[in-house]
């Protein structure tokens, strides 16, 4: 079925969901699941910060908006990749808020039929305002 | 200690990375990035899904290539990682992360990376783009 979107409902806020404070000990936990043994990753103290992609750790609570076109089967989909913007590292101690946007709805034709793709867009900030990170999930669904 | 741009050239190639993927590491980075789930977790349950097995998160893909962007240009020079998961990374095995250089912009100095992680036979299961801001 083709699909049909209303503009209007690209780039709406639907999530506005805060996370934190942040642990050393959650920090130093991904880093070492990575094989990461930089100091800076894995080690307590004023240096630790957070690998860069700490941040894909967060998502909002509500993960799809309930504007998604109906044509979409959200309850069956596989992750088809990311984008990631890096701002600040993340710190012990900083909170984490995640506003959900819908960044883009799109079709694609394949020899096994349509492919529909959702692309989330989480905009992460710390207690300062400043940027984290910005990321873009994109799903695929049939 | 961050890579100077003077040093790099289009064309040059990242250090390869080969490593076996453990599901004990896996287990770990599902635990660690609050992504405790049976198809990263269990073989059993991840089958249940219609998968082969347990599989690695296109998350943990993407870490692992940042770890090998910042082996080469060092840490904290990432800004911009974008990435296509296109096949299951199945741990239990071995993968090569891989990347070569394929612009620089002397105005901003950065460069553009293609880095791809791929299966012991070659297969790239994630590829991806990267911009690194170097010294």
């Amino acid at each position: 079925m083709p699909l049909a979107i209303d503009p209007s409902i690209l780039g709406q806020e639907f999530d506005h969901t805060r996370y934190g404070p942040v642990t050393a000990e959650e920090l130093i936990a991904f880093a070492r699941a990575l094989g990461e043994t930089r100091p800076e990753y894995t080690e307590p103290g004023p240096s630790l910060v957070g690998h860069p992609t700490f941040c894909v750790r967060y998502k909002g609570d509500r993960f799809y908006p309930e504007s998604i076109p109906k044509t979409i089967n959200v309850r069956a989909g596989l992750d088809a990749g990311k984008d990631i913007q890096l701002g600040v590292p993340v710190c012990p101690g900083d909170s984490i808020e995640v506003r959900s946007t819908l960044h883009e709805v799109y079709e694609k034709t394949g020899r096994t039929g349509s492919m529909y793709f959702v692309v989330i867009r989480f905009t992460m900030t710390n207690q300062r305002g400043e940027m984290l990170a910005v990321v873009d999930n994109r799903f695929m669904h049939r | 200690m961050t890579r100077r741009f003077e040093d790099v050239e289009e064309g040059d190639e990242l250090p390869t990375r080969e490593l076996f993927l453990a599901k004990d590491q896996v287990r770990a980075y599902a635990r660690a990035a609050n992504q405790w789930s049976p198809r990263f977790t269990d073989d059993e349950g991840a089958r249940r899904e219609g998968l082969p097995g347990m599989i690695t998160p296109g998350n943990m893909s993407m870490g692992l290539l940042t770890a090998l962007i910042e082996a080469w240009a060092g840490p904290g020079v990432l800004r911009r990682l974008g990435t296509t998961f296109r096949g299951l990374v199945l741990p239990g095995r071995t993968v090569r992360l891989c990347g070569t250089v394929t612009q620089k912009d002397e105005r901003t100095r950065t460069a553009e990376l293609d880095v791809w992680l791929e299966s012991d036979d070659g297969e790239r299961l994630v590829i991806g783009t990267a911009t690194v801001a170097l010294g």
